[in-house]
């Protein structure tokens, strides 16, 4: 199958979008398909062989970060080029409702088109904008895909349609095969020593960090030889980490992709402490791949990839005393951390790239299928 | 001359109005055709499914009184008139439900993807005729009877027919 891919955010800054792009496009071509991704880029950058560059991007403050978009006439020619050239099946874009080059492309383009909601934003300015702006987008995508349970939520209530749910894709060999870091975990025996890791955005108090901060606090006197091992962008000073658990930490700083998953392989339990607005929990899905045992607050999104808790133990959300039983009892459980993790192992087999894609390909057929043909680019030049 | 002015701001004015209904034309035309092109494609993911409970009936069902009420339902499902289609269909589903479905034995395999392809299709039929049966609404577009040409878009209604698995 012919595949064109719009991903809205540049390549080289690393981002959630941005992976699930490049990872879903290489498994789709290690699947023999005929992929090409377009994408914000200088022409002299370095890039895959499969991205085409759109041009530069322009920063824009948008929804409360800055997003490096693409908007503009040079854009809108290259993106019909794109198309016209590429003669693709099926158009697959993301994020179609920011102002960038998924909306520059689903607004040329003709035929079959999937769109993935990634974010669960309720407040974008697309929506803001009006509706009617929203369903001239919409009205032109054949198929929606939700990455999580909140952002198809958000498609059924507040775009008026609906979203199959097909969640972020992992690279499970990538974290499974991985060399821990030398040294990690050490030794872990019942009343002693252990590793926990912590991989985010410490300083950001959704991501729950002082939660684990306040257990370890309580934990470590008590428990001779346990580690935390914390990798994320950002500074230790920032966070005011009690005494007994700055001495006892270990900070990576920000890790790349590899580091990352050698992070993971190199801990007894995973803790993910967030308190809130995670729609999906891709770190736990990396973590289980890892092997690490997980230990996370009780939020629907967690408890849907934890298995209900089977895969994973879960905890009341907020409550750093119960954080620190759970893993003051874990730790001195090696049984229950290894059923935990075979469990996760199974379940995690799911999210793996190759299953993942084939139910997007699904998606695709199910588009190329439902229109009876396939994309073209030339709509005539914008009458809208 | 004055009155050169307003003949071209007539003119503009006409030229604008003019594209805005060509394009509003196209539309309307575009989206019904859609939503029918959406319909055969969900017909034909039905006939699928219930050809593939049929078989899974026969095979891995044979002589089990479950798989006897299994064809039957697929049988109906395929022979439905097209006022009691849905109500087959839903039956067809209620059946497959019953069923514990092994993904790993391949006419169950089967079963467990067409049940997927149909929602799928459903999905996209919906969200096709629902974007159709809203152009058909537009003031404009009723004014100018721009929707003669077509016949009203209905939705298919039928349960989720998505089979939980394990």
């Amino acid at each position: 199958m012919r595949i064109g891919i719009v991903c809205p955010y540049s390549m080289d800054v690393p981002g959630g979008v941005q992976f699930h792009v490049r990872d879903l496009a290489e498994t789709l071509i290690a699947m023999g398909h005929e992929v090409s991704v377009l994408a914000p880029a200088d022409d002299d950058q370095p890039l895959p062989p499969y991205v085409v560059a759109a041009g530069r991007a322009v920063p824009v403050p948008y929804n409360g970060s800055v997003a490096r978009l693409n908007f503009g006439p040079i854009s809108a020619a290259r993106t019909r080029r794109w198309l016209h050239q590429g003669d693709f099946d099926v158009l697959h874009v993301h994020e179609p409702l920011t102002p960038s080059l998924s909306l520059l492309a689903v607004m040329s383009a003709r035929g079959p088109v999937v769109a993935t909601f990634h974010t669960a934003m309720t407040r974008s300015r697309a929506l803001a904008a009006g509706a009617p702006v929203a369903r001239v987008v919409l009205e032109r995508i054949t198929g929606r895909i939700a990455v999580s349970e909140l952002a198809r939520r958000v498609q059924v209530e507040h775009l008026d349609g609906g979203a199959v749910e097909i969640p972020n894709g992992v690279s499970v060999a990538h974290f499974a095969d991985a060399e821990p870091l030398p040294g990690w975990p050490g030794e872990c025996r019942p009343g002693y020593g252990g590793t926990v890791g912590f991989l985010g955005r410490f300083t950001e108090p959704r991501k729950g960090f002082d939660i684990l901060a306040r257990a370890l606090a309580e934990v470590m006197p008590r428990r001779p030889g346990l580690r935390l091992l914390l990798a994320g962008p950002g500074d230790l000073d920032e966070v005011d980490l009690p005494p007994v658990v700055a001495e006892r930490t270990t900070f990576l700083g920000k890790v790349s992709e590899e580091d990352k998953a050698r992070m993971l392989r190199s801990v007894d339990l995973y803790i993910a402490p967030n308190t809130g607005g995670e729609s999906f929990g891709m770190i736990l899905t990396e973590a289980m791949a890892a092997g690490a045992p997980v230990v996370a607050t009780d939020l629907d999104a967690f408890r849907r990839v934890l298995d209900g808790g089977r895969a994973g133990a879960l905890f009341p959300n907020g409550d750093a005393a119960s954080l620190g039983e759970a893993v003051t009892a874990l730790l001195d459980d090696g049984e229950r951390r290894r059923e935990l993790a075979e469990h996760a192992e199974r379940v995690v087999a799911a999210y793996d790239w190759p299953v993942v894609a084939a139910r997007v390909l699904e998606v695709y057929n199910s588009a190329i299928e439902a229109l009876g043909e396939t994309v073209s680019g030339a709509d005539p030049p914008a009458q809208w | 001359m004055p009155g050169m002015g307003w003949v071209i701001g007539v003119v503009a004015v006409v030229v604008v109005i003019a594209s805005y209904v060509t394009w509003t034309a196209g539309r309307v035309d575009r989206l019904h055709l859609r939503a029918a092109s959406a319909g055969r494609a969900l017909d034909s993911q039905l006939v699928r499914r219930a050809a593939a409970a049929a078989v899974l009936a026969e095979t891995e069902l044979a002589g089990d009184p479950a798989g006897a009420d299994l064809y039957a339902a697929a049988r109906a499902a395929l022979d439905a008139r097209e006022d009691d289609r849905e109500a087959s269909e839903n039956d067809l589903t209620r059946m497959l439900r019953k069923q514990a479905l092994d993904p790993q034995e391949p006419n169950g395999a089967a079963v467990i993807a067409a049940s997927r392809r149909v929602a799928l299709a459903r999905q996209m039929h919906t969200d096709l005729v629902r974007a159709a049966l809203g152009a058909r609404e537009r003031p404009l577009v009723r004014l100018l009877r721009l929707n003669r040409k077509h016949t009203r878009p209905a939705y298919f209604d039928i349960d989720d027919p998505t089979l939980s698995v394990g």
